[in-house]
């Protein structure tokens, strides 16, 4: 019980480090925050009019739709951000102090992802905000906001992961960062900014089959009309999957990297 | 002709006045120490007078242009290696040399025959071709100090060229500013390290939280501090005793930490017989006798109060010493 | 041995002209190291603009079947503003390359010489246009792989033509950002300033087709001429009466720019 405690504790100073990092450097910020509100701006404004295509979900408007993909599209770019901080933090050193603690090692992958899980926290809220603002309506009402905040806050765990994973696995930060692009592949093969049915081969069939897209319309589904079981059921799966995933690779990771120092 | 002509030549940032009105010349064919401990003024004040920096006040003329309103006549007049060795470790030393070369306004042909000429002249013909990135600081120094030379400058800046070098670059890097003297062209050196002023300069100056506290040859200026002093180290308890034998051949300064007896003489070396013959009338035996002559830190201390080496770990010159002649 | 004459006459130099474009093209040539000497560094900047342009299509090409879209192919009505992007990404990172260049002190030795600014300013610049032809000719490459129209050869000059000024024009931008800031922290808004000039246009809709907010800001952005024009040879042929408005709109912003960032580098010294 007692182990548990210390590590609660570790993890909540870790994870509050984190946070400070993050929100002290607006460079940081930038890419998580100000890329997504200006891609979305640009995606309603220049693709708005799909919403007339036949096919296209009853939405009330493309922001409404858009939000939910907004909000994918920064908390992954937050779990890639977390997976650049830790890397730095290993190329400095920090983390062999952190090891040469006695803390539980659980306790510093997961201060790491609690800092995620935070900015997670975080693009849920301005995105939401945002679209409150500019007039779309969240059809689910405040369960079906809080709903999308805890998927999106859950998925930033599980793409945190990941991220912590191949941090530790390289320890090289610029390696980390290369994995940008990738972030964009995910997501424009996926139904984040347009339903999956109206998207181009092969890209459609993709889409169809990529978890990123059962999270998205899991986040989708209480903004644009209201929670059903089935689609937030399936993003559950999908965020548990990657979370899984993420804890096999970064136990695998940081065991060889506790073994070769 | 004077090269450099600085008055009242001013610099703030923001509220704070890194160099508060300094005027000094600068001779034609002269090497000018700027020394100073670290956060003086001396890197502000190189690039003022170098156009990389306005002044906030005063004036500066270099090679007989203004500073500011004849900028590009100063940047065409100077060489410049500056503290942070501006190099790109992409390029190879001849490439650097050569771009050196047509920023100067070299004609293609000539700047490569100078690129080669300089290469050789450093010692680094033979990494010539490999890329700046793997070259040793010592390396990087001397293509930044050929680099500067690239275009025969008449005034030639160097800012701490020899700071973080082993003795061996440090050594080499003052040949080469030496033998560039000796051609004929004016340097204007900023240091840290009293050893290499004292070496090189001909005049220094002295810098300390942005004012000039000192100017003179180095002779000059260690003289106005006063005479040289031994200092003996006599064995456990005989201290008292051996103060009281040499109190009467010169004056006593107050003892090191570790017991040693410190004696201010008139005659330098010439004094020493005598007070090696006294404390052995006395029957103290000596276990070790050094002549130490002042320093320019013994400059800085008396004007500013503080050492200008040591306190802060850098620089650590040892004083000038005399062996033991017991 | 006796000191020589301390009284130096200049080196004999070459008239103006050619010294400054002998230093123009020293720049340019040591900006190419870059891409040839680091390896995998032309990589994020081909990278970017290609997976844009292949996202955008598989996301939303079906728009093309919305009335109102004269293009036959959205990857054609597209690829104009993907290789516009790569020029984009191509001028700020220009820019994020004289921001380290300052950190490192690199620039000190370009300013400490008596090269006139503009020369070393437009060293940068023109070494970005010459860089955006390798994401520009890449994103084609691929367009054309997959379905994108042959634009005729007057298509692909023009194209081509607004794709150099536009990395320009970046460039300029960058360097503003990058001697003012003197740091690269400033990377972000160079990157975001160009994404939003090329993409607060006509890029992934025609006019008419953008919800009002945008349309009323393209019609302002001069850049929405640049991807026009640039767009011609794409969608349909390529008329003078559409070229020159894209001509003029970089004449502007280059000059507009371009005396900014010269302000800038005037006063790195202030």
């Amino acid at each position: 019980m007692s182990e548990l405690a210390t590590g609660a504790r570790v993890v909540g100073a870790l994870g509050a480090r984190s946070i400070r990092q993050t929100f002290r450097r607006p460079q940081l910020i930038s890419p998580i925050v100000v890329f997504p509100t200006l891609l979305l701006a640009i995606q309603t404004g220049g693709a708005g009019a799909g919403i007339a295509l036949p096919g296209f979900p009853p939405v009330q408007s493309f922001l409404q739709f858009m939000l939910a993909g907004s909000m994918m599209q920064s908390m992954m770019l937050a779990g890639n951000s977390g997976g650049i901080a830790f890397a730095v933090d290993i190329e400095m050193g920090f983390t062999d102090r952190l090891f040469a603690s006695p803390i539980p090692r659980f306790a510093i992958v997961l201060g790491r992802l609690a800092g995620t899980a935070a900015l997670g926290l975080f693009a849920s809220l301005w995105f939401l905000a945002i679209g409150l603002i500019f007039g779309a309506h969240i059809e689910g009402g405040v369960p079906g906001a809080l709903l999308a905040i805890a998927l999106i806050t859950t998925s930033a765990i599980a793409v945190g992961g990941i991220g912590a994973a191949i941090a530790l696995r390289t320890g090289s930060a610029s390696v980390v960062q290369g994995l940008f692009p990738l972030v964009l592949v995910v997501l424009f093969l996926s139904s984040a900014f347009f339903p999956q049915e109206l998207m181009v081969e092969p890209a459609k069939t993709i889409a169809e089959y990529n978890p990123f897209s059962f999270i998205v319309e899991g986040v989708r589904e209480p903004i644009i009309s209201g929670i059903e079981a089935k689609q937030t059921l399936e993003a559950v799966a999908a965020i548990a999957g990657i979370i899984l995933l993420g804890l096999w690779l970064s136990a695998s990771a940081l065991r060889h990297r506790l073994r070769t120092g | 002709m004077t090269a450099i002509v600085v008055e009242g030549l001013e610099r703030s940032f923001g509220e704070v006045l890194a160099v508060q009105g300094i005027d000094l010349r600068v001779e034609e064919g002269e090497i000018y120490g700027f020394l100073g401990p670290n956060g003086a003024g001396k890197t502000t004040t190189v690039r003022m007078l170098t156009t990389l920096l306005l002044p906030t006040g005063g004036r500066a003329g270099v090679a007989g242009f203004d500073v500011v309103a004849e900028a590009r006549q100063v940047r065409a007049s100077i060489g410049v290696a500056l503290q942070e060795a501006a190099l790109d470790p992409l390029m190879t030393g001849r490439e650097l040399i050569r771009l050196q070369a047509t920023l100067q306004g070299l004609p293609t042909a000539a700047g490569r025959k100078r690129a080669d000429e300089l290469l050789d002249r450093v010692d680094l013909s033979y990494a010539a071709d490999r890329r700046v990135g793997g070259y040793s600081g010592g390396m990087k120094r001397r293509l930044d100090l050929a680099a500067a030379l690239v275009h025969e400058p008449r005034v030639l800046f160097l800012d701490e060229p020899t700071t973080g070098l082993d003795p061996v670059s440090r050594k080499t890097i003052w040949e080469e500013v030496q033998a560039l003297n000796d051609d004929g062209t004016t340097v204007f050196l900023t240091t840290q390290y009293l050893e290499e002023a004292d070496q090189l300069a001909d005049n220094v100056g002295i810098i300390d939280r942005g004012l000039i506290v000192a100017e003179g040859t180095p002779e000059e200026l260690k003289g106005e501090v006063g005479n040289p002093h031994i200092e003996l180290t006599v064995g456990e308890g005989a201290v008292p005793e051996a103060e009281r034998v040499v109190a009467e051949l010169g004056k006593l300064r107050p003892r090191k930490g570790d017991g040693r007896v410190l004696l201010e003489v008139e005659n330098g070396a010439g004094d020493i017989p005598r007070v090696v013959r006294a404390l052995d009338e006395a029957g103290i035996a000596v276990e070790s006798l050094e002549l130490v002559r002042p320093t320019l830190d013994d400059v800085f201390v008396e004007k500013t109060g503080h050492h200008l080496e040591g306190e802060d770990g850098s620089g650590t010159e040892p004083a000038e010493e005399e062996p033991a002649a017991t | 041995m006796e000191a020589a004459s301390v009284t130096r006459a200049p080196a004999p130099n070459a008239p103006a002209w050619r010294t400054n474009l002998a230093t123009i093209a020293a720049l340019v040539a040591r900006a190419k190291n870059e891409l040839l000497r680091v390896p995998g560094a032309a990589i994020p900047g081909v990278l970017a603009p290609t997976i844009f342009f292949l996202g955008l299509n598989g996301v939303f090409g079906s728009l093309i079947h919305l009335p109102g879209f004269d293009s036959g192919s959205y990857e054609s009505f597209i690829v104009p503003v993907s290789m516009l992007q790569g020029a984009g990404f191509t001028g700020a990172a220009a820019g994020v390359n004289l921001a380290r260049d300052y950190e490192q002190g690199w620039v000190d030795r370009l300013l400490v010489s008596p090269a006139p600014r503009w020369v070393l300013l437009g060293g940068n610049v023109l070494a970005a246009s010459a860089r955006a032809f390798i994401p520009a000719t890449f994103v084609l490459a691929i367009g054309f792989l997959i379905g994108v129209q042959w634009p005729g050869l007057d298509g692909l000059i023009v194209c081509y033509l607004m794709v150099a000024a536009m990395a320009a024009v970046a460039a300029c931008w960058g360097s503003m950002l990058a001697l003012h800031y003197k740091s690269q922290s400033a990377a972000p808004l160079m990157q975001a300033g160009m994404m939003a000039l090329i993409l607060l246009t006509p890029a992934y809709a025609p006019l008419a087709l953008l919800q009002p907010w945008l349309e009323k800001v393209a019609e302002i952005n001069p850049v929405t001429h640049v991807v026009e024009a640039a767009r011609q040879g794409f969608v349909g042929s390529v008329t003078w009466g559409e070229t020159w408005p894209g001509l003029l709109a970089l004449a502007g912003l280059l000059a507009v720019l371009g005396a900014l960032a010269l302000r800038e580098m005037r006063r790195t010294n202030a």
